[in-house]
């Protein structure tokens, strides 16, 4: 549960910035408002959600704190505007009684965009330049059209394994996903490998795709004709927000809070511009975290998706770069070489497991193996041999 | 070099440059760079299932086939629909007979000044005469440049296919605008607002190498026929330098001063004498700075005499893998193969733009906007020589017509190609070669490289993540997905006889994982000959992959 917790800490902070969060939930000073206090007389128990962390954006803070030093308060009041609970209404409306359970639109007008909880539905944030912010919108951002997760298929709402009772409590979620899925599906070659079951998440293979955004630039423009150059891309508060690279395939491992073998994804890769205090493309943060991806499906990607590929892992082979970050001014070697970066829930893939894991064991090679008979069989017969 | 000064424009060209310069000035008539007439034809076919060849052309002329019968070629001022349009108004600021003197834009002068006296940064002068420099639209100096520099190429060559970019390791992805330089956006800032970022460049830019070392002048310039398309004018292969699987490099003695080695190459740095052996082009013609000394191919750079060795790889276990003969180089080769998926391009009739073509501004306004850029893995399909190739978006062309009422005629249509309302992938050549190859399971493992996009393998079948948001059940990245068990395509191949893979290719590809998962290594023998998929169920194997738990 550490696990979600952390998640949903993190999780506000992306939005929190955003001029449209800010626009989602107005942000309020102090304690619970006058109308959820009313609400707190018979549901006194609920109250622990108004100082939990969707309320107190502790992490968002700590974060700044982080990145920007002694003026990551600053930088938190500046440009961390909203889009955390303020009261009871926020999430079930100015008729509480009547809404009863929120809607699952509730919970995405917060969980958008980079934070989790949009690519439920199949959506990931798309480039910030304009050129590329076209089509339809959910929550007043403009989407890629992802596959989904197959609970949401099967008409499940974020409720279902997130019911109020548990975030009233502060923790993320009542259900895991072995909490429904006792027993693992024995056809699945994956499965047959005790080390998958033992010591990975069950979204380190079943997460399909999850939006990835290498090196998230904030740029400060001195003067009114400098920031018209960088008109194309957003605004939030006084900064310009850029990606230097966006990805929405199947996101690196690492190992989250439990040492289990989890998804990771930059949380962030944070450069800053700002000429004022001498500040080019400098690196304020490279975090990233362990998460979960909402993008679970039946299958995975085959079993060379991360055996052998040790990109996955952030052990890139420095001959086998294609973005040379250092020839663009940049601090960090590569975004899958994990020197100088970290894992701020849990920790990279120690270099002894990551040897042991590409090790070609007969057990493996007998499941790689069936893997690929498992599609061959499925798939109809050629016609030409 | 710039108006009335520049006397290499095509309508005084022959009385200029072409006063010396009879052949090149008549082969240039004939070419791509000038005519655009296979760009303008695949535009028709892409966005108007129009099929007439080359008809059209950037203008008017009379020219030769390759068969030696006539072609007279009418301009594409007269082309009166949307591909017309779009050339005129977007493609035609790179064709060669005139000019583009927009700062914003990378410009270029009209005719052989084009590339013999380039433009430079902001097309103004940069030499040494005070009374001019910084003043354009002028060219770069007042230097004729015999050996045009990659800068030149690069005026044009930095769109589209974006192979000048990609060469010397550039890429424009998502236009993010950053690293920033100077404050300002970067790192490298390019035309129409545009920004690159570093990627590894291409193993003969490393080396040391320009366009011009390897394209010859024959292919630049034209060899005097109208071709179909730039595929039809190209004469160079990654073969002629170093080899195929079973063939080295062919080369001939040229005897003669007057022989075209050793009077193309006076210019160069190292000229070639007579005697040399010229190793030949695709077509059998020799180049003028690749050659065989002691049993070895050597390249020269023009413009420096750079001495590069050329590895061949003839006889090699990697280049001789039963089923890897249809296999362009640069299926394997290739690093960053740019593809841009979701080409969204509206026309709004009560905007108006320039017509570069029939130079005035004219009703109607193009605008793009985009899905997503990505570099790698990139899709491989058959392409127009039968052979095994990248492709990439070319194009995913989604339309929208805006009326002078404002009613949308066309609102994200696809146009037809074909016969049928379908996506058009194009083979592709990315100018990124690594000396390191894809490996053999990164691709047999991967669908990606099969055309599925983005995957995961569910219930027997490949699905697509990134998918089509007029059509959720096909990738938006890809071309194929399964269904049923069967493999099936949405999308074409843009060039005569180009294909996706079909259902038994991609089978045959997958298969090969039941071998590779323990036969890893090229230079294995099961790799020799056709592989034997009945091994599986030897006594051998059945030992080796029996449970023993």
């Amino acid at each position: 549960m550490a696990r979600w917790t952390i998640l949903c800490i993190v999780g506000c902070w992306l939005i929190v910035v955003s001029p449209v969060g800010r626009a989602a939930v107005a942000p309020t000073a102090g304690g619970p408002t006058a109308a959820s206090k009313e609400c707190l007389r018979c549901h006194e128990s609920e109250g622990k959600i108004l100082t939990s962390i969707m309320a107190s954006r502790s992490g968002e803070r700590a974060f700044a704190r982080r990145a920007f030093g002694d003026e990551g308060d600053r930088f938190f009041v500046e440009s961390c505007g909203g889009c955390h609970v303020t009261g009871c209404a926020d999430c079930h409306g100015d008729d509480a009684h009547r809404t009863g359970r929120p809607k699952d639109g509730a919970c995405l007008r917060c969980h958008r965009g980079y934070s989790a909880g949009w690519e439920y539905e199949g959506r990931a944030p798309r480039e910030d330049h304009e050129r590329y912010q076209r089509g339809a919108t959910s929550q007043g951002e403009r989407y890629l059209t992802m596959l989904p997760d197959v609970h949401f298929e099967r008409g499940m709402s974020c409720g279902d394994c997130h019911p109020m009772r548990s975030l009233h409590t502060g923790r993320q979620g009542a259900k895991g996903c072995r909490d429904c899925h006792r027993s693992v599906a024995t056809g699945n070659p994956g499965h047959a490998i005790a080390g998958h079951v033992e010591k990975m998440e069950c979204v380190a293979c079943h997460a399909a795709w999850a939006s990835q955004e290498y090196g998230t630039f904030l740029v400060r423009s001195k003067t009114e004709a400098e920031d018209d150059a960088f008109s194309p891309l957003p605004k939030w508060g006084p900064w310009r927000k850029s990606g230097h690279l966006k990805r929405q395939d199947a996101p690196p491992l690492g190992l989250d809070a439990r040492g289990l073998v989890a998804p990771i994804r930059p949380r962030y890769l944070l450069f800053v511009t700002d000429p004022g205090r001498g500040w080019e493309n400098r690196l304020l943060a490279a975090e990233w975290r362990a998460f979960t991806p909402h993008t679970v499906r039946r299958g995975s990607v085959a079993c060379g998706g991360c055996h052998d590929n040790p990109r996955r892992f952030l052990l890139e082979p420095d001959a086998e770069r294609l973005y040379l970050l250092e020839k663009d001014g940049l601090t960090l070697r590569s975004y899958w070489n994990r020197d100088g970066q970290r894992v701020v829930n849990g920790a990279f893939l120690p270099l002894a497991r990551h040897e042991r894991m590409n090790q070609k064991t007969p057990e493996f090679l007998r499941q790689e193996l069936r893997q690929w008979q498992n599609l061959l069989e499925h798939a109809a017969p050629r016609s030409r041999r | 070099m710039y108006g009335s000064n520049d006397h290499s424009g095509a309508d005084r060209w022959e009385k200029a440059c072409g006063s010396c310069h009879k052949d090149q000035v008549g082969r240039m008539a004939s070419s791509q760079m000038f005519t655009n007439a296979g760009m303008i034809a695949q535009i028709q076919a892409t966005w108007e299932d129009e099929r007439p060849g080359v008809a059209f052309a950037a203008q008017n002329g009379h020219q030769f086939v390759p068969d030696g019968s006539e072609l007279a070629q009418v301009s594409v001022a007269g082309l009166d629909n949307l591909s017309g349009e779009l050339y005129r108004k977007f493609c035609s600021r790179c064709h060669l007979a005139s000019a583009d003197n927009d700062p914003t834009s990378a410009g270029h002068a009209a005719g052989c000044a084009a590339c013999h006296f380039p433009y430079g940064e902001g097309d103004t002068y940069q030499g040494t005469d005070r009374t001019v420099r910084g003043q354009g639209p002028h060219s770069a100096t007042h230097v004729l440049r015999g050996l045009p520099p990659m800068g030149a190429c690069e005026r044009c060559h930095h769109r589209s296919g974006r192979t000048a970019l990609t060469f010397q390791g550039l890429q424009d992805g998502n236009n993010a605008l950053v690293p920033t330089r100077r404050g300002r956006p970067g790192p490298v800032t390019g035309s129409d607002g545009r920004s690159f970022t570093h990627i590894a460049p291409n193993v003969h830019f490393e080396a040391g190498m320009e366009c011009i070392d390897c394209h010859t002048s024959r292919e630049v310039m034209g060899d005097g026929y109208a071709h179909a398309g730039m595929e039809g004018q190209l004469e160079i292969r990654c073969e002629d330098c170093h080899g195929d699987g079973t063939r080295r490099p062919q080369a001939v003695k040229s005897a003669r001063e007057s022989d075209a080695p050793v009077r193309e190459s006076r210019q160069y740095a190292r000229p070639m004498a007579p005697g040399v052996r010229a190793v030949l082009t695709g077509k059998g013609r020799p180049y003028s700075n690749v050659f065989e000394s002691d049993g070895r191919v050597v390249l020269a750079t023009k413009r420096t005499g750079r001495l590069l060795p050329s590895p061949v790889i003839t006889g090699t276990p990697a280049h001789t893998i039963a089923g890897h003969g249809r296999l362009e180089c640069s299926a394997c080769h290739s690093r960053a193969v740019p593809q841009c998926y979701g080409c969204h391009t509206s026309y709004d009739k009560r905007e108006s733009s320039w017509d570069f073509v029939k130079d005035e501004d004219a009703a109607g306004g193009f605008a793009e906007t985009e899905d997503v850029r990505t570099l790698y893995p990139f899709p491989l399909a058959v392409d127009g020589r039968g052979r095994i190739a990248p492709v990439t978006p070319g194009c995913q062309t989604f339309v929208t017509v805006i009326e002078a009422d404002g009613h949308h005629s066309k609102n994200e249509s696809v146009a037809r190609y074909r016969g049928k309302q379908q996506m058009r992938f194009a083979p592709f050549y990315a100018h990124n070669t690594g000396r390191r190859a894809v490996g053999c399971s990164e691709c047999h493992g991967n669908p990606t490289f099969l055309g599925f996009g983005q995957y995961v393998v569910e219930n027997g079948a490949i699905r697509s993540t990134l998918l089509c948001e007029r059509n959720p059940r096909k990738a938006l990245d890809g071309f194929l997905s399964m269904e049923a068990g069967r493999v099936v395509s949405y999308a074409a191949i843009s060039r005569a006889g180009a294909r996706p893979l079909d259902h038994d290719e991609v089978l045959g590809v997958l298969a090969v994982n039941l071998c590779l998962v323990c036969h890893e290594r090229n230079d294995d023998p099961i790799y020799r000959a056709r592989l034997d998929y009945g091994a599986l169920d030897d006594s051998l194997h059945r030992r080796l992959l029996a449970d023993r738990r």
